[in-house]
């Protein structure tokens, strides 16, 4: 079985089981699959006593150097942003490792591409995945071809104005309240000039690419593998960012009061 | 609103939906097709249910169930990660009308009206969290003994 040795400058095992770690937990995955893809590409590389714990928030590797000397190493993990396509890649890759079918410096070379692939696409193609999501699900609740067209504007727009946040770092938290208040704001304000459109299934379809549906499905995975500190975690990011939105979207009917001083 | 008309807007609506949600999050290409085919497939079971006079949280119960089911067979079979498919079976029966509803009624001063439609929307979410982890239980019995289809 091929392995990574540790003299090699920059290449070290921990090298690349701390860089494959992260790029699951840093891109929306879970945190046993960090521990697991970790344990099974140090076995891969033929490591003694591998070992990884992972919390949201941070990742813990050890292993056995061939002198049988502990080797262990800590790094701190920001949860950033959300592409799935890395972490499968990371899986795919954990998975030739183990399989001795990928030697250790290009297993490292492959996680480092990997890290900056951008995902299913790149750019503005954001926009038309919101405005065909928004769309669907405002035909889904049983929307008007206006009110479906609406939904998926109003949504490429909160899309736009959230990847403009990510460039100043802000996404997230601000970026959930944001983008309540914009998709409640809008449908209600043109509500005023378009009396046929209908408001709460607009708002409806519009605020589903913001739902935390990621978050949801990691935090039942993660507490059906026992992992109770992640599952709780991503429970409380899911609970947090929906009522996020939901407050943003109060904020958005009390503006209207204010200005309709009432009526809508 | 006809029954034919109830269908088509179901099947479309789930799938061109969880397609746009998947595009967002990511998920690679392949997945994409497939993404869609669970959730409108999820959501018709669900629809199904209350169609056939199931209470709304026993209906999206089985539909989570059948969806993290066929979510995870998906993932074994094409050798991506579960999560997904678990994600897109999940996402058309997300309560996001149940809260904005919710806050409506708490912004008009309707607090009662509001309690109630959030705790609908709560029971909602638990029955979806139930139905994906019965669903992944279920799946872990069924393949714990067979290495030929682990996904790491």
């Amino acid at each position: 079985m091929k392995q990574l040795t540790e003299s090699a400058p920059g290449s070290s095992c921990m090298d690349t089981l701390q860089l494959a770690g992260k790029i699951i937990m840093e891109n929306g995955g879970e945190t046993y699959r960090a521990e697991e893809t970790i344990n099974r590409m140090g076995a891969g590389f033929g490591l003694e006593q591998v070992d990884s714990f992972a919390v949201p928030s941070g990742l813990f590797v050890s292993y056995r150097s061939g002198d049988g000397e502990p080797v262990t190493s800590v790094r701190r993990v920001r949860r950033e942003g959300r592409n799935l396509t890395r972490v499968d890649e990371v899986n795919r890759v954990s998975r030739l490792v183990a399989a001795g079918k990928l030697d250790g410096r290009e297993a490292l070379a492959q996680l480092k591409e990997i890290e900056c692939h951008p995902g299913s696409f790149a750019g503005m193609w954001c926009l038309p995945a919101a405005f065909l999501c928004a769309a669907g699900f405002t035909l889904l609740f049983g929307g008007s071809l206006l009110s479906i067209a609406i939904a998926g504007a109003v949504a490429a727009f909160v899309q736009l104005m959230e990847t403009g946040l990510s460039r100043f770092r802000t996404r997230g938290l601000a970026a959930s309240i944001l983008g309540g208040l914009l998709t409640a704001l809008l449908p209600l304000l043109l509500s005023m000039a378009l009396p046929a459109l209908e408001t709460e299934l607009v708002i409806a379809g519009a605020v589903m690419p913001l739902v935390p549906g990621l978050a949801m499905t990691n935090a039942v995975q993660d507490t059906m593998r026992g992992d109770m500190v992640s599952g709780i975690s991503h429970g409380v990011q899911a609970i947090l960012t929906a009522f996020l939105i939901a407050g943003g979207a109060l904020l958005a009917v009390e503006i209207m009061h204010l200005l309709t001083g009432g009526a809508a | 609103m006809t029954l034919s008309e109830q269908i088509l807007r179901g099947v479309l609506g789930a799938f061109f939906g969880t397609v746009g949600f998947a595009m967002l999050v990511h998920t690679p290409k392949r997945a994409w097709f497939v993404s869609g085919l669970i959730a409108s497939l999820s959501y018709m079971v669900y629809w199904l249910m209350t169609y056939l006079g199931l209470p709304d949280p026993m209906a999206i119960f089985i539909g989570s169930l059948f969806g993290s089911l066929a979510g995870l067979l998906c993932a074994r079979l094409m050798k991506i990660i579960g999560t997904v498919f678990l994600m897109s079976a999940v996402v058309p029966v997300v309560p996001g009308l149940g809260l904005y509803r919710m806050m409506a009624a708490l912004g008009q001063g309707q607090i009662a009206a509001g309690a109630k439609t959030g705790i609908q929307a709560m029971i909602t979410v638990a029955m979806i969290a139930l139905g994906l982890g019965a669903g992944a239980f279920a799946d872990r019995v069924l393949w714990s003994r067979s290495r030929k289809h682990r996904t790491p």
